[in-house]
């Protein structure tokens, strides 16, 4: 059996022993460091750029700004859903922090010492920041809307002018209206949560190498085929010109996806024809991509008895001035905005805006977070203000399997309420609950949510069984520390009947490796695995060809060596399975959102915390968080309760204290471990558990499906009811800081403290 | 970060030789935490740094004096504070400020001159030493000299130290049964710098308070000993009340500035609490110097 065993990740040593590849180790022959000039304003015309003193430095080899790389490229501006962000900015900047200008230099600190010389001249325009008012704001942020065409449902948009709205997202189902005038009860909040930064440990690095009319990019990327086809498209060259390499990541967690700084250095390198080299400090990764700002307001009608009948949702994502994917994460996480709750009656709206703060894209969860933190904040106040057990609430709402979701599409294969009933379990729900007393007030909480695939998108894996049998398995999966390498061999051998040890997994290589869409929001293991189990299989075919035109009787345990043998004569020979993988797909229509097939899985997560508030100074300790998932059929225990733990701490500090700080002139304030920090050692909860429950997908390879985002989906609004449960107050804004918390904890009292 | 040269001193002195007074543009590093990332921002842009880590041996060791002291070399890593037995048998209130000072990396490397010389009112250390009633020996071209601790910070980032002068030594007294807590209190990760730090000493047995050092950090300007509150913690009656007077005179007195840690108003509440809870914490430590 391979599958379902914990075997260790096949990187570790390499990792720990400092061996294991990344693209920072990596220095060409006569490479150019580049170094970035960044507007200082957040929305300006550029009057001018002066580089005359950068040039002339001293081992300065060249100094760049849009008007120099307009001759090499066939497209300027590059996107995963619109064409709206320039190589270096073209005569507007629209945020602080966008590139304008690079100086390239053999030395990196020339080049930095260099990049002080640069000025630059702006007209100020005016800015907007909020996402709610961006949407109706006369301040635009782009002046028309360039749709990239790769999806279909965006190219109503093409062409559309004066507007920020990057997206609008509809879904209707049964008639809200009535359903809110059949309602006992009905109730509206406005959820915020804040914008965060992803923080790889590794910041982005890229390195471009042309020489001959072809291309190389070495570069920590999730996505090397994207990255491939898009800086062809750029350079106007057919894809099998440009190679991408991606070795180990750093973390990823969404940041390095689609184009980062490669499309950058690619120009840059055929230009100058010399390898270039840009490698971001983790400050500059602050003005690079982040999540999305969101506001979030709720309405929900509920009968006395405590049924959700009616259910209206607007959802403003802020996705800073370049759309990067947010348009993408406005339309997916809009499938399940309302909750895992079965509503007749559903209005939601979604939309994408622009404003002049940096750019926004996915972060671990593809926008699945801010959503649960306001359904599930808000399902807590409703059943609350029922009287009605908050569990016991969610348990009569709850989506069951053979249900219509919210899009139409038909429930299958989601534990939704064994994961809610084991959650419940693990937290002893039942039992009486000790809340303090004095000072240290202790209390409860639990929140579900789920999320749809996004779908549809393909991948494709290559298995090679050489001349001895030895299999070595080809796909673009990026393993970026979530232990892909490891799942995907399991996948092979368990298909293959071979020890999962044995196999090799050869890292993205555009030019050696088939396609894979990216290794984004949880879809390898879904995705991949199921081409690398049908790429197996199309091995083992080929073997069972292979003995039949030998006349070797089938079902013999021949090795694969010894049938090669036999075949070539000697060592030699391969057999080479492929597999391709794309689910089926109906895409939502435009009007109402409505599909019957939106998904090809679900997920689902759920967290309970139990906290204790410091009612004097407003500090909030996490106890215990529990994090249950359905995660289908794990392929690797010990990963998957990593990748649970992993996700469910990283959302604790967006949860409590982690926020991208700006002040009224758009300027970033924190933009560095020293001012923007993330959870440490003693941040982590005394005890965490982490859990499976015992479900299988049915179509996923070996009933396996998703799991890097599903601990991230219950955090934040499980702590913020827990909070309630112990001190009596809802909070509506994430980060929930200590003095969030006290502030609200004496709004009225003695002790309130005046705005600041 | 821009280039600069690295002086490599092998000795203590040649290293205060190698600082001029009259440049700015050359600053002594030790452990190097705090000034590379005033270098990374572009606040601080050197010529030369001059590394004390090639220095002498003794800058770097931990001994117990004849009168019970503790003498620390000023370039002694953090780190080697926490795991020292005399640290933790003379001055316990050193080794356990260290577990959510910032992180092991950074406490392998930073020193304990470091953080008193670099006068940022977000460090752990300058409270508690001034609370502990430490001094520090100061050499200099001009010479050597002792500093209290209580005297050595004047101002966010300024000290009475000159330009060519550096801790060479921190010589905490013997405690003689004083009792000593420190409250860290952070606004976001559990490890990052204080929104508020309280170090209160208190010297006497039992419940009767003869003397008290109270001192209130990283929501001032400096580490600063708040007087009305070492007033309100002497002499008899419930000391718990008296813990409480504390943190409301101090609250009272001390000069707060907010910063992204906080804002004043939140601070001062901080500063309340934490003054009442470090009273109380250190009126049940165990005395000092016990071993």
């Amino acid at each position: 059996m391979q599958v379902g065993r914990s075997i260790p990740r096949f990187e570790s040593r390499a990792k720990v022993t400092g061996r294991a590849e990344y693209v920072h180790n990596l220095r060409l022959p006569g490479m150019l460091h580049a170094k970035v000039f960044r507007s200082v304003v957040p929305h300006g015309r550029i009057k001018s750029i002066d580089v005359g003193a950068a040039a002339a430095m001293e081992g300065v080899h060249a100094v760049c700004t849009a008007a120099d790389l307009e001759g090499v490229v066939e497209s300027f501006d590059y996107g995963p859903a619109f064409h709206d962000q320039p190589l270096l900015a073209r005569g507007k900047v629209r945020h602080v922090g966008e590139p304008v200008a690079v100086v390239l230099a053999s030395d990196p600190h020339v080049a930095e010492e260099a990049v002080h010389l640069i000025s630059a001249e702006y007209d100020l325009l005016p800015a907007v920041y909020d996402e709610v008012e961006a949407a109706a704001a006369t301040v635009f942020v782009h002046d028309e809307l360039k749709p990239a065409g790769t999806f279909p449902d965006l190219k109503h948009l093409a062409g559309r002018k004066d507007t920020n709205v990057a997206l609008d997202y509809r879904l209707v189902r049964g008639d809200v209206e009535q359903g809110f005038a059949e309602a006992d009860h009905v109730l509206e909040h406005t959820f915020r949560t804040a914008q965060v930064m992803h923080v790889p440990l590794e910041p982005m690095v890229s390195v471009a190498d042309a020489a001959d009319g072809r291309v190389t990019i070495h570069t920590a990327s999730q996505s090397p085929s994207f990255v491939r086809s898009e800086v062809a498209r750029l350079l106007g060259w057919p894809e099998n010109r440009v190679r991408v390499k991606v070795p180990f990541l750093g973390g990823g967690f969404g940041a390095k996806l689609y184009v980062k700084l490669e499309a950058l250095v690619a120009v840059l390198s055929v230009k100058l024809q010399r390898p270039v080299r840009l490698s971001l400090t983790m400050e500059e990764q602050f003005f690079t991509i982040s999540k999305h700002a969101t506001t979030f307001r709720i309405k929900s009608g509920v009968t006395r008895d405590g049924r959700v009948i009616a259910r209206s949702c607007d959802v403003w994502w802020n996705g800073g001035a370049y759309a990067d994917i947010g348009p993408r994460v406005t339309q997916k996480s809009g499938f399940t905005a309302a909750g895992p709750y079965d509503i007749d009656n559903l209005r939601l709206e979604s939309f994408a805006v622009y404003t002049n703060r940096p750019p926004a894209g996915a972060l671990r969860g593809f926008g699945i977070p801010q959503l649960v933190w306001a359904y599930e904040c808000h399902t807590d106040i409703i059943a609350r203000t029922l009287g009605i057990d908050p569990v016991e609430f969610r348990r009569r709402n709850l989506l069951k399997d053979g249900r219509p979701q919210a899009t139409g599409t038909i429930m299958q294969d989601a534990a939704i309420g064994a994961v809610l009933e084991r959650t419940a379990d693990r937290m002893n729900w039942a039992a009486p609950f000790e809340r303090g007393e004095g000072s240290i007030r202790r209390g409860r909480g639990i929140a579900i949510g789920f999320k749809a695939s996004v779908a549809p998108t393909t991948s494709v894996a290559i298995v090679n069984l050489s001349g001895d049998g030895s299999c070595t398995l080809y796909c673009s999966t990026v393993d970026m520390g979530q232990g892909s390498d490891t799942a995907m061999a399991q996948i092979a051998a368990e298909e293959l009947g071979i020890a999962a040890e044995s196999v090799t997994v050869v890292h993205p290589d555009t030019d050696v490796t088939p396609y894979d869409m990216a290794t984004l929001g949880s879809r390898s293991t879904f995705h991949m695995g199921n081409a690398v189990r049908l790429a197996a299989a199309d091995a083992n075919a080929r073997i069972k060809a292979m003995m039949d035109e030998l006349g070797m009787p089938a079902g013999s345990n021949v090795p694969v060596a010894d049938i090669l043998r036999r075949k070539y004569g000697m060592q030699a020979g391969n057999i080479i399975g492929t597999g391709s993988f794309v689910p089926r797909y109906t895409s939502p229509d435009h009007d109402t959102g409505q599909s019957d097939e939106v998904t090809p899985f679900w997920m689902i997560g759920a967290a309970g915390a139990e906290v204790a508030v410091d009612t004097e100074t407003g500090h909030v300790r996490v106890e215990l968080l529990i994090n249950v998932a359905d995660v289908g059929q794990p392929i690797n225990p010990r990963v998957v309760e990593t990748q649970l733990s992993g996700a469910a701490l990283m959302q604790l500090g967006f949860t409590l204290f982690e926020k991208m700080e700006f002040d009224a002139g758009g300027q970033l304030t924190n933009p560095s471990l020293a001012d923007y920090k993330i959870p440490g050692l003693h941040d982590v909860p005394a005890t965490i558990i982490n859990e499976t429950v015992d479900n299988r997908q049915r179509n996923g390879p070996f009933g396996a499906k998703g799991i890097g985002e599903t601990a991230t989906f219950g955090v934040s609004p499980a702590i913020a009811n827990a909070i309630e449960d112990a001190v009596g107050i809802r909070l509506t804004d994430l980060p929930m800081t200590p003095e969030a918390v006290f502030r609200a904890l004496h709004a009225a009292g003695p002790d309130a403290l005046p705005d600041t | 970060m821009t280039p600069f040269e690295l002086l490599q001193p092998r000795s203590f002195r040649e290293a205060i030789a190698l600082l001029d007074p009259e440049d700015v543009e050359t600053r002594p590093m030790a452990g190097g935490t705090a000034i590379m990332l005033m270098m990374k921002t572009g606040m601080f842009r050197p010529r030369q740094l001059v590394s004390l880590r090639g220095v002498e041996a003794s800058y770097r060791r931990i001994e117990v004096a004849d009168d019970g002291a503790l003498r620390i070399g000023a370039l002694t890593p953090l780190a080697a504070l926490e795991r020292s037995p005399d640290v933790v048998r003379h001055a316990p209130v050193i080794a356990r400020t260290m577990r959510r000072l910032s992180n092991v990396r950074v406490r392998n490397v930073a020193t304990i001159g470091g953080s008193l010389g670099h006068a940022d009112p977000h460090m752990d250390l300058p409270p508690v030493l001034t609370a502990l009633g430490a001094e520090v020996k100061a050499i200099g071209s001009a010479g050597e000299r002792t500093i209290a601790v209580a005297d050595l910070i004047t101002d966010y980032y300024e000290t009475v130290l000159r330009p060519d002068e550096l801790v060479a030594e921190v010589r905490v007294p013997a405690q003689a049964g004083r009792r000593t807590a420190y409250i860290k209190m952070t606004a976001r990760s559990a490890d990052d710098w204080p929104a508020v730090g309280i170090a209160i000493s208190l010297g006497g047995g039992g419940d009767a308070i003869e003397d008290a050092r109270v001192v209130v950090s990283a929501a001032t300007a400096r580490p600063t000993r708040i007087r009305a509150a070492e007033e309100a913690l002497r002499g008899g009656g419930d000391p718990l009340a008296a813990a409480r007077r504390a943190g409301e005179a101090a609250a009272e007195e001390a000069e707060v500035i907010g910063d992204a840690h906080g804002s004043a108003a939140y601070k001062k509440q901080l500063i309340r609490v934490c003054v009442a809870r470090a009273a109380g914490q250190a009126l049940e430590a165990p005395p000092d110097d016990r071993g």
